[in-house]
């Protein structure tokens, strides 16, 4: 009866463990990367639910491109990656085919026509994209007849997008996607996203636009010199009400950070001379300096 | 691994044309002059392989210039060697660093296939290449043996040009081994390498303590006048080769697949 028992629990056991890795489209334990001696990113650990629009967020040389980097096998890496369920290191070729990804600077061979390298990605895939292709194309605005070098860094992301999207991975990985896309593009960009999510795509994007996360993403990481600040839903984590307050106010320019309620913000305002007001949201360093203030208890932030 | 292969065929095909074409073009010319220069190649050659060790470096020595073998070794075999080399070299040197130089690696190795198999498409790739340079200089140094109306003993003529394109493959492994090292464009280097091992092969043949190492180097079993002189190329030359290709394909294997690329 015993080994039957054992079998039985050995069984469950992984049963939880299946469940948990198609819950989890990115799993990632203790990822460390070292350059020489600069560490890149420290024990970092975090996972990102299938279906989720996650928002990696984070200054420049925060590691957010190492981590990536780390996913998609470019990397050299201490820590364990789990990706759709299967082993980074073990299962790279299977997980590629698996995953659009699109990379920050989006370079492509110079000489080559668009189209080309459209084509060029779904072969490599063993697909055909055609369709899918032609409609990406069509609502980026992606002419396939340009050679690479002709195009500007907005183009390229374009044409970026279509490589990462037109084989309708499980799984995007976008770095950095909308720096160098117009308004118009982002907006198009965002709305492709969400008609993918809808289908069951997982997306991480990785960003230092704080306003692209607290719009599009549900949940997000944040990272700081390689190591992971915090992990959790947006609304959690950039819960400050703090925003940052540009305005002249009896003839003189002012320029601080609110944490209080806008209603006294509005008192405060009302019985003076306001000429110019602007109110935006903190940027991502601020964030993190009321972060990290929240956690000392101190509620108010400053100039 | 065809899709790749054929992407890196158009990505070099180019410098394929370049290459081959000019050093086609300048060999056939050469031979060409052999026709107006015969008749005073005749009283030259006897004063060639008499100028001790330049006569030596060049195999003039041992094959006279006034014939089209000994011609066609002594000046097209420079030729081709150094040009064939300096191609099989510039091609092989920036094969893998060009994805990093030029950032495309973000977008070649996000595609589902794995750096050994980007690795070996390359390679093949340049192999074919290789193998088409070849045969476009044949083409042309035939065609120059057509307009002279004479021609060297063409199974000779093969084996030298075999050879070349084992001498080639050579030099390929070499500055491919090279290229998983490095981030950078890596042309001057290729250069600088099949330059550095035709001078080997010609100090090796000028100096005469230097002799017993000239097998070590690529040149020596692919040297136009010990071939058209039919004299005997040793098994410790072609050994070693095979060897160096071996040991320089496995140091790109084993560092590529492992490296961390840049971004």
């Amino acid at each position: 009866m015993l080994p039957f028992f054992c079998a039985l629990i050995m069984k469950t056991e992984k049963g939880k463990e299946e469940a948990r890795m198609k819950e989890n489209a990115i799993e990632i334990n203790h990822l460390t990367k070292y350059y020489g001696r600069h560490c890149g990113v420290a024990d970092v650990s975090f996972s990102v639910r299938a279906g989720d629009i996650f928002g990696f967020l984070g200054p420049n040389g925060a590691g957010k491109s190492t981590t990536i980097r780390s996913m998609l096998g470019f990397l050299q890496y201490d820590g364990e990656i789990s990706i759709l369920g299967m082993d980074a290191r073990k299962d790279h070729e299977r997980i590629l085919r698996e995953i659009g990804y699109m990379p920050s600077e989006a370079m492509f061979y110079p000489s080559m026509r668009v189209r080309d390298v459209i084509r060029l990605s779904a072969q490599m895939r063993g697909m055909d994209c055609k369709q899918e292709a032609d409609m990406l194309c069509d609502r980026l605005k992606v002419d396939t007849e340009r050679r690479i070098y002709e195009l500007s860094l907005g183009n390229r992301k374009k044409v970026s997008i279509v490589c990462a999207m037109q084989h309708r991975p499980k799984l995007f990985i976008f770095d950095e996607p909308t720096g160098g896309l117009d308004p118009l593009m982002q907006n198009t960009f965002f709305e492709l996203i969400g008609e993918y999510v809808e289908d069951g795509t997982t997306c991480i994007l990785s960003t230092h636009v704080l306003s692209e996360v607290k719009k599009y993403c549900n949940n997000v990481a944040i990272m700081k010199e390689g190591q992971l600040v915090s992990t959790g839903s947006v609304s959690e984590l950039t819960h400050t009400s703090s925003k940052r307050v540009r305005a002249t106010v009896d003839g003189q320019a002012v320029d601080y950070l609110y944490t209080k309620d806008m209603n006294s913000l509005l008192k405060e305002l009302g019985g003076r001379n306001v000429t110019d007001l602007t109110i935006t949201d903190p940027s991502i360093d601020e964030i993190f300096l009321g972060y990290y203030s929240k956690n000392d208890n101190r509620e108010e932030v400053k100039k | 691994m065809m899709v790749l292969f054929r992407h890196e065929w158009k990505q070099n095909i180019r410098t394929l044309l370049i290459w081959s074409l000019a050093v086609g073009i300048m060999g056939m010319i050469c031979i060409c002059l052999y026709a107006d220069m015969a008749e005073n190649m005749a009283d030259l050659s006897e004063s060639f392989s008499n100028m001790g060790a330049f006569s030596d470096a060049f195999g003039m020595s041992v094959l006279g210039i006034g014939t089209i073998a000994g011609f066609f070794a002594t000046e097209v075999g420079v030729v081709h060697g150094l040009g064939s080399s300096m191609f099989a070299a510039i091609i092989a040197g920036n094969i893998l660093s060009k994805e990093e130089e030029g950032h495309t690696g973000e977008f070649l190795y996000s595609l589902p296939v794995s750096r050994g198999k980007v690795i070996t498409a390359k390679i093949c790739s340049i192999v074919s290449a290789l193998a088409v340079f070849t045969a476009v200089t044949c083409i042309f140094y035939i065609l120059g043996f057509q307009v002279i109306d004479t021609a060297p003993d063409y199974k000779l003529f093969a084996i030298f040009m075999l050879s070349q394109l084992l001498m080639n493959l050579e030099v390929m492994c070499i500055c491919i081994a090279l290229s998983a090292f490095v981030k950078r464009n890596m042309t001057g280097a290729g250069i600088g390498i099949a330059l550095f091992l035709y001078v080997y092969d010609l100090m090796g043949r000028i100096i005469p303590d230097a002799k017993d190492y000239l097998f070590i180097g690529p040149f020596s079993y692919a040297n136009a006048t010990d071939i058209f002189a039919e004299q005997e190329i040793g098994p410790a030359a072609y050994i070693c080769g095979g060897c160096l290709m071996l040991i320089a394909l496995f140091i790109t294997y084993a560092v590529y697949t492992k490296k961390d690329l840049a971004s």
